[in-house]
Order: C-alpha cells, then structure tokens, then sequence
C-alpha cells in the first residue's frame, strides 16, 4: 500500500496551490492545440492541459498530472466523463478536499 | 448459517453464556458478521485509501481496523484499476488508486459471472469496490467481493462526498452541526424578542452554559460564534446579497463596531466573507 504520491483535487482557481505536484481536475475542452488543449475547469477558468485528449473524447475529460504552472497541467493520464456530469458538484468537492477535510486525501 | 457450523447459536451456546457474536468474522471466509457485532461493521464504509492507509489496528493482523472509533471490516471504494495480473483461474490480483493512495486488491472468482466480470475490466478503468479489508504479512489488502465498472462518473464525485459525511458524522460534528443548528433561531429569535438584562454598557452579553455549536476547528469567542450562527441561519446562507452589518446589529442589538470586530476576525479565519460590497457578509458553506 501506497499513498507517497496522491493527487490534489483542483479547479482553476485551486491550481495554484500545487504547482510541481500531482493533481487531478475535470475539463470541458475549448480548443485543441498540437500538443495541448485548452480547456474550461468546473469553476470556469481556462486552463491550459498539455498532452492529447482520448479520440473520441465525450463533453467532460478528467485530467491527472503535474501542475506545471497556476494555469496549466501536463496530463499523464486521461479519462472520458461522459458527456453529462455536475460539474457544480465535483467544485464544490475540489473546495472540501483542499480545505477542511485536505487530511482525507492529501 | 448452516447447522453444521460449531458457532451457530441454536446448537452449541444456546442457553450458554458465551456470546456467539464474539467470533472474529474474518476467520470465516463466507461468514457473515452477527448484528449485535455492532452496526457500523455491518454496512460496506465509505473510505480512502489513505483513510485506510491510517486506520488504527487494536491487536494484531487479525483483528479489526479502527477508522474515526469505528470498526471497519467491509469498504467501499472508488478508483481506477491498475497492474491486474491473473495468478491462476480464480485468483486476481491488481491494484486500486483512488488518487489519494494506491492499495493492493484481491478478487478471488468462483463462478463464471465473476470471471467474465473481471475480464471485462482494464487496466485504467475506474472501479466501484466492494470489499474486506484485512492485513497479510504486514500490508494491509482488500479481499474484494464486488468490482463493478464506473458508468456515471457522478459516482466518483459522491463516493468522495461520501466519505466526507461519513467522517464528519462518526467524528460527531455532523450531530452537533444538527444540534446546534436547531438551538440557534431560538436563541437568535429569543435575543430579538424577549426582554434581556443590558448591562451597564447597554448591549446584552447572552450566555453559553446550554447552547452547543462549537463546530468550528477552531474555539471562538462567544460573541464571534453568536455573529457567525446569525450568518449560518439556513434563510441567511440562502439569501445571495448577504445580510448588511447594520441588520446584524440589530438582530443581535449590539453597536455595529462590536459587529465590525467579530466579522473581522471571523474573515480572517475564513469563515466568513464579503458578497456585494464591504457592508454586507455571508457565511462560508460547509459546517
């Protein structure tokens, strides 16, 4: 059993607190670029994902990397949410998992 | 169970004082827990890895996990499934990371159902699982008796809401959360209403001996909790303007500077915070 290397929940405006580390958010795409996507975080800030999205790729695409700055992740992994997922929901989980209850997780 | 079983009740203790519940489940392989074991074994808990990463044993490997004072044997978890390797045809092995921990996972398959369950299932696909939790050689395992394929991913974002709650609740602020919630507009309505001895400074200074909301990580001061309950009122959190400092005053007919103060310091512990301009506050969501 492992928990060395767990990864933050984060939003955009989140993003910040974990530069360098491993963390996870959930991105609705915007526009695809070579090499990286730029997409819209469940509290509605642009972030910047480097890597390539799944083909075919549903509405809402959970991205797990490294936090290179406080506005981009270079995404390791990659996974299809579907195309509906509440994405008030899962901010509200980033707010409780970076605050109070950080100890459950991080 | 069936007859044959030496620990079933009606044949080896009955009218004995030994109680059967005292058998440790986990020594029987299909054996179910009996109910006076206690109620919170008996349900699949809600965790994290790294929940069970931190969970207190109180004797050695065989005997229970402790997470928040609560027994734990049967877990649920969510995450995405890695390193599955198929030791022979029934024992599969792999690996759950639910973003917070990595922990090693056992699924042993006995009909063919369960074997084309497993099959179906890649590597990098997030699993609901349902299993025991137990410690072999030092390392704590999940024996797991259910692995189902995530659909609606909504289901990643409840689990861990889940065991969010279910650590709130068995660390007892959710009770005190529910019981303050109900003593304040009473005392909120009885400041407002009934006559109150004012001290000499004219403003009232209301008593704590019965009134229990100290859900806050953090003690306050009395005044500051009775300035952040008016905030936390239900109809309060509801309304999106905020509630101005002069409305806080009055309800709680204290001067707007003792108002001010307490809110200052309530923002600073962010508990508080400022809506649509420097007059008027909300209460930060999530007690």
């Amino acid at each position: 059993m492992d928990t060395s290397d767990p990864a933050a929940f984060v939003n955009g405006g989140l993003l910040h607190m974990h530069v360098g580390q491993k963390v996870r958010a959930v991105i609705q795409v915007i526009r695809s670029d070579v090499g990286s996507v730029v997409g819209k975080s469940t509290d509605d800030i642009q972030i910047i994902v480097k890597g390539s999205p799944p083909i075919p790729r549903t509405n809402y695409i959970e991205v797990i990397g490294v936090a290179v700055n406080d506005n981009s992740i270079r995404a390791e992994i990659w996974t299809n949410f579907g195309d509906t997922f509440d994405a008030y929901n899962y901010d509200q989980l980033c707010q409780l998992a970076n605050g109070w209850f950080k100890h459950l997780f991080l | 169970m069936s007859s044959n079983n030496p620990f079933d009740a009606t044949s080896a203790f009955s009218g004995g004082g030994f109680m059967p519940s005292q058998r440790q489940p986990s020594r029987f392989a299909d054996s179910t827990p009996s109910p006076s074991k206690g109620r919170d074994s008996q349900g699949l808990i809600p965790v994290t890895v790294k929940q069970i990463s931190e969970a207190s044993q109180s004797g050695d490997e065989k005997s229970n996990f402790t997470i928040n004072g609560v027994d734990v044997t049967n877990v649920t978890v969510v995450g995405m499934l890695f390193d599955k390797k198929v030791r022979s045809f029934n024992d599969i092995r792999f690996h759950l990371d639910d973003g917070t921990g990595r922990i090693e996972c056992i699924r042993w398959v006995t009909e063919n159902s369960e074997t084309r369950q497993m099959d179906e299932i890649d590597d990098g696909t997030y699993v609901r699982l349902n299993g025991h939790l137990q410690s072999f050689q030092g390392k704590r395992q999940l024996v797991a008796f259910s692995v189902r394929p995530v659909t609606n991913f909504d289901e990643v974002t409840f689990h861990y809401i889940d065991c969010i709650y279910l650590h709130l609740y068995n660390a007892k602020l959710l009770t005190q959360c529910q019981g303050g919630a109900l003593t304040q507009p009473q005392l909120i309505e009885s400041l407002s209403n009934t006559p109150v001895h004012t001290t000499s400074n004219g403003y009232q200074t209301p008593s704590f001996n019965n009134f229990t909301v100290d859900v806050s990580p953090d003690g306050l001061k009395g005044f500051d909790k009775l300035v952040l309950n008016y905030l936390q009122q239900p109809s309060n959190i509801e309304r999106e303007m905020g509630v101005h400092l002069k409305e806080i005053s009055q309800q709680l007919k204290s001067p707007i500077e003792k108002i001010k103060d307490a809110i200052e310091f309530l923002e600073k512990e962010g508990l508080v915070y400022s809506s649509i301009d420097d007059y008027h506050y909300k209460a930060v969501e999530g007690c």
